[in-house]
């Protein structure tokens, strides 16, 4: 990609080095909040990206599969004892169940009825989980109960830990992407992103790739879910199945290059910062004002760039490589 | 019994006229310039809350406003079509699919941060009256809305097949190539579908304003119903997507009755969700028209 | 981080809208570092006045769907603490005044729980008071728990008196409404036969579960029981139910929007029922300024009202100077939760919130400003829960709200509709 490879190795070892320190270094816990934010949202980016960006299924409804992964290890924790640890995976496992069914059905639609779709079934999610109170609380919600110190349970007393914990998850993340990108399936996915008609005319086979895709992104969503609830306490439909999860899943992506392993990661740096920046200045005095911002900022990006902040680097870089006469 | 019944349907006829306007206007736009508005909620926002400004500040009732938001919107459909839609006209549905998705984010928290959330709410002499005939009764301004939702929908399918300029929008919604080739100027074409849906939002903002309060959020509300209703009606189908409206309203009304109050959004989803399955292409045939 | 781009040469099209973003990004760049940089360090919040201010959190939702009710309660917030201040602040700290921190939880749950979280950890509070709203308290009160610092708050949410020790409600409770409004539906008509709808979220739906149960125990027979989606387009179908099910009263459990469209559709139908609307946004000013003359006679319970004795007219009066409204339950309940706070600070002598919480698990006050509450008495048992919390049945009276039930805290005669 771009330059040799023990460059690209530095530059990693180097971010390594300075992400896994970051909490050492950094005792505010208003900015380790921040940074869980960044990588909690960026992971939630990677998993939406695989399926939005490069196989350009652009789903607005991924808040379902946080939401059932976020109440399944609930329900598992507080009616059953058991642990988020093993409650993460056992969500995982009931989002990827779900996306069976709802793929089924919105994959039967293109372009934008896909997304319309999406949007309903996460909106009919969270209404189901609003009516049945025996279900899950209904519309009350629960808190989870105070442990103090319970690693196992998934509860920490110090942010620093939930740090780490979401600093695996992106990981894992894009651990997965690098290798799907590098894969037969990471060709399939962008031929079908492309043009999904002429994929399957080569021979691709759309439904069960967009299958196979889409059991990933829900998985990982899903534990992005269980990771949230831990981390505020407290969980409600409208909170596990928020819109504003979708489109934000969506929003980091695209903003920092749909379809790049690094641009769910940089727009939500970029986004996430920017919103601090303004709750700072602003004090959240006018509301409306950082969505009015993530707004102009994605239309800026959709009208001008629409390779994102990673298609606009790379330009860059272009540039730069074409402007030197000549390179060892 | 059948009081019930009859009201209930009433109920969600009239109710039904306003998504009838609103999902006209999405239907429209989609069959003509083949995108979906996802901001059509938020200019039924800004019809209301121009209606709104002109009643409080200036005491015009909301209905005489349509002579103002209609216009206004027309000119913001054109403005929205020529500067931004254009741009992203192309095989990509990412941009197109997030653009308006991004406008209906920017016009919503624009109006939460110049209006606050505060409700606004317009009392006409009829706003709370209602007629009552055979145990029945019928708002006043309700019904007003629905016959002149009703009005301009007509007006609207007798502008497509008769006029010229209507034609020529049919022509670039079956084949937009064909059409240029006929010499028609597909942006223009697109120019005028937008302003003329988004004036029908204005106008069903402007109808609403005697019973409904006006407040950033109000277009999710509304929303909502369109886009189930323009698929409902298939895309494109003008007169589907206002038969589709008529039927949601009324099945929405029948729900909150027979099942449950917070059933409505269950019932409309529903609907939607079986359509997709198994006629995706909506119930109008499948056809632009 | 990347290196600044010097070029200002671009291929392709939009170029008028890169330059200036850049050189914005290399600002801002400079602006994130240099205040992520401050906030990793530790910076220090406003100071308000001079010698060792107490700090005291305080949460409410100012903008958001919450909002109309969250910034009366910002004003409120500020006027007690002034009113703490100007007589004499705490004498046993050396007449320390309070040091309001207000922080906006934007009516949303996540929100709320990133705020609290950096209200706590980036001030050194004594108590915190806030978020009326229950799923937004739920979460403050979680924080605040693990945090151990103090929260008192005017939610009525029955979740905040399980399991904590923090966590301090000095006004009614979710079932203490319910009971008030059955009770009040048979000031209306000997057999009340009362339709409920409800909203269907947290609010509205432990509310109304007090609402089912109490009924057959207080004589109250329930006809139709249903809740809702708020937000809807049309309440016609609703009301259309509750006209075929014989109701003689409507209990609506509903945010404002909801109320605003329940009451006027009541009115179209020409349906004569007696709504009581319980509290929350039934009982705002905005409630009289979206609905008008169909609000007069209206019933509704409050956990507070500016009329139940001379101080809170006072505190009232001082209010509608500022604000031009008058001064309704959630605001006016949290004057009284800051003068808890006072209170407390005066006998735990120190800021420090642990200190600060025994002094208000042991608060015993029946006079004063902290006393301002139905009934005149705050005391606390153990729960968190102020014993002689109870609520005051209200009705909308030429554009303000009187106290009309029980008998002990009727200010004004009940207007009969």
């Amino acid at each position: 990609m771009r330059g040799s490879k023990a460059w690209n190795g530095l530059w990693l070892t180097v971010l390594a080095v300075i992400v896994l320190a970051l909490p050492l270094v950094v005792k505010s816990s208003f900015a380790i909040d921040i940074f869980i934010r960044i990588l909690l949202f960026s992971f939630i980016g990677v998993a939406w990206n695989l399926m939005g960006g490069y196989a350009k299924q652009l789903s607005l409804g991924h808040a379902a599969y946080f939401g059932l992964g976020a109440y399944t290890s609930t329900i598992l924790q507080i009616d059953f004892g058991i642990s988020p640890w093993i409650g993460m995976i056992a969500g995982g496992v009931v989002a990827m169940t779900a996306s069976l069914p709802i793929g089924w059905l919105c994959f039967r639609l293109r372009g934008p009825y896909f997304t319309i779709a999406t949007i309903a079934t996460a909106q009919a999610l969270m209404l189901i989980f609003l009516k049945f109170r025996d279900l899950a609380w209904g519309a009350e919600g629960t808190t989870i109960p105070n442990l103090g110190s319970a690693p196992w349970m998934m509860q920490f007393e110090t942010k620093a830990a939930y740090y780490y914990v979401a600093l695996g998850l992106l990981v894992l993340g894009l651990v997965i992407t690098w290798r799907i990108e590098r894969s037969w399936m990471g060709y399939y996915l962008v031929a079908i992103g492309e043009d999904e008609d002429a994929a399957e005319a080569i021979g691709v086979n759309a439904p069960r790739i967009k299958r196979d895709i889409y059991l990933i992104s829900s998985f990982l969503t899903a534990l992005a879910g269980t990771f949230y609830i831990q981390y505020i306490y407290f969980i409600d439909p409208p909170t596990a199945f928020s819109f504003n999860i979708s489109i934000e899943a969506a929003l980091v992506s695209i903003v920092g290059g749909i379809g790049t392993l690094w641009g769910p990661v940089i727009g939500t740096i970029l986004l996430e910062t920017t919103s601090t920046l303004l709750q700072s200045w602003l004090g959240g005095s006018i509301g409306g004002v950082q969505l009015t911002v993530y707004s102009l900022i994605l239309m800026a990006v959709i009208l001008w760039r629409p390779t994102g902040l990673m298609g606009m680097m790379r330009e860059a870089y272009q540039r730069y490589i074409s402007r030197k006469p000549a390179r060892a | 019994m059948w009081e019930t019944v009859a009201q209930a349907v009433i109920n969600g006829l009239l109710i039904g006229g306003i998504y009838a306007l609103v999902s006209i206007g999405v239907t429209l736009i989609f069959g003509v310039v083949k995108i979906v508005n996802f901001a059509q909620g938020e200019f039924v926002m800004i019809g209301m809350y121009i209606s709104f400004f002109l009643s409080s500040q200036f005491g015009i009732d909301p209905l005489a406003s349509l002579l103002v938001t209609m216009p206004v919107l027309f000119v913001m459909g054109v403005l929205v079509q020529h500067f931004l839609i254009r741009r992203v006209l192309g095989p990509n549905d990412m941009p197109q699919i997030f653009l308006t998705f991004a406008l209906s984010l920017l016009l919503l928290n624009l109006a939460l941060m110049l209006f606050t959330a505060n409700y606004r709410t317009v009392h006409t002499s009829y706003s709370d009256e209602a007629f009552h005939i055979a145990g029945l009764y019928i708002p006043v301004a309700k019904l007003i809305a629905f016959v002149v939702a009703m009005l301009l929908s007509g007006a609207l399918w007798v502008f497509l097949h008769t006029t010229d300029l209507g034609k020529a929008m049919r022509a670039a919604a079956q084949n937009r190539d064909v059409a240029t080739l006929m010499g028609i100027n597909p942006n223009r074409v697109f120019c005028v579908a937008l302003g003329i849906a988004l004036a029908l939002a204005g106008a069903a903002g402007s109808l609403l304003m005697p019973f409904y309060s006006a407040y950033p959020f109000v277009g999710q509300v509304f929303v909502l119903m369109a886009f189930v209703a323009v698929v409902l009606g298939t895309l494109g189908n003008v007169m589907g997507a206002l038969i589709a409206s008529l039927m949601m309203g009324i099945a929405e009304s029948l729900g909150i009755q027979y099942v449950g109050a917070d059933s409505g959004l269950i019932v409309v989803f529903a609907m939607l969700l079986l359509t997709l399955a198994f006629k995706p292409t909506g119930l109008g045939g499948g056809r632009v028209r | 981080m990347k290196r600044d781009r010097k070029d200002s040469v671009d291929t392709g099209a939009g170029i008028k809208g890169t330059a200036p973003k850049r050189q914005g990004r290399r600002d801002f760049l400079i602006k994130t570092g240099g205040i992520l940089a401050a906030g990793a360090f530790g910076a220090v919040p406003l100071r308000g006045w001079a010698a060792d201010p107490v700090n005291i959190g305080a949460l409410y939702p100012t903008t958001g769907s919450m909002a109309q009710i969250g910034v009366g309660c910002v004003a409120a917030a500020k006027l007690a603490v002034e009113m703490v201040n100007d007589a004499g602040g705490i004498k046993s700290l050396g007449g320390a005044k309070l040091n309001l921190i207000i922080s906006d939880v934007q009516s949303d749950t996540t929100v709320t729980r990133t705020e609290t979280d950096r209200l706590i950890t980036g001030n050194k509070l004594s108590a915190i008071h806030g978020c009326f709203a229950s799923a937004l308290t739920l979460i403050a009160s979680e924080v605040a728990e693990r945090a151990k610092v103090p929260i008192i708050t005017g939610s009525s949410s029955d979740q905040l008196n399980k399991g904590r020790t923090y966590t301090f409600t000095p006004f009614a409770r979710a079932s203490q409404f319910a009971k008030a409004q059955l009770q009040m539906a048979k000031l209306v008509s000997d057999t009340p036969k009362v339709a409920v709808i409800f909203e269907n979220t947290a609010f509205g739906t432990s509310t109304s579960n007090g609402l089912k149960e109490l009924a057959p125990g207080e004589g109250v027979e329930i006809v139709m029981f249903e809740p809702y989606s708020a937000g809807f387009t049309d309440a016609s179908p609703l009301i259309n139910k509750v006209k075929s099910s014989g109701a003689n009263a409507l209990f609506s459990v509903s945010y404002l929007n909801d109320l605003i469209l329940i009451v006027r559709t009541v009115k179209q139908v020409g349906l004569n029922i007696a709504i009581n609307g319980g509290s929350g946004g039934f009982v705002i000013p905005d409630f009289y300024k979206n609905v008008g003359k169909l609000a007069e006679g209206l019933q509704g319970v409050a956990h507070w009202n500016h009329d139940m004795n001379p101080d809170c007219e006072k505190v009232n009066a001082e209010y509608r100077k500022r604000t031009g409204e008058f001064l309704f339950e959630y605001a006016g309940g949290l004057v009284a939760q800051t003068f808890m706070i006072a209170h407390a600070l005066e006998r735990a002598g120190s800021a420090d919130p642990q200190k600060v919480r025994e002094a208000l698990s042991a608060l015993d006050v029946s006079s004063g400003y902290a006393a301002m509450a139905p009934g005149g008495k705050v005391k606390f048992g153990p729960d968190g829960k102020n014993v002689y919390g109870r609520p005051v049945g209200v009705q909308w009276q030429n554009g303000d709200l009187a106290s009309v039930f029980p008998k002990e805290d009727a200010r004004a005669p009940l207007l009969k509709t």
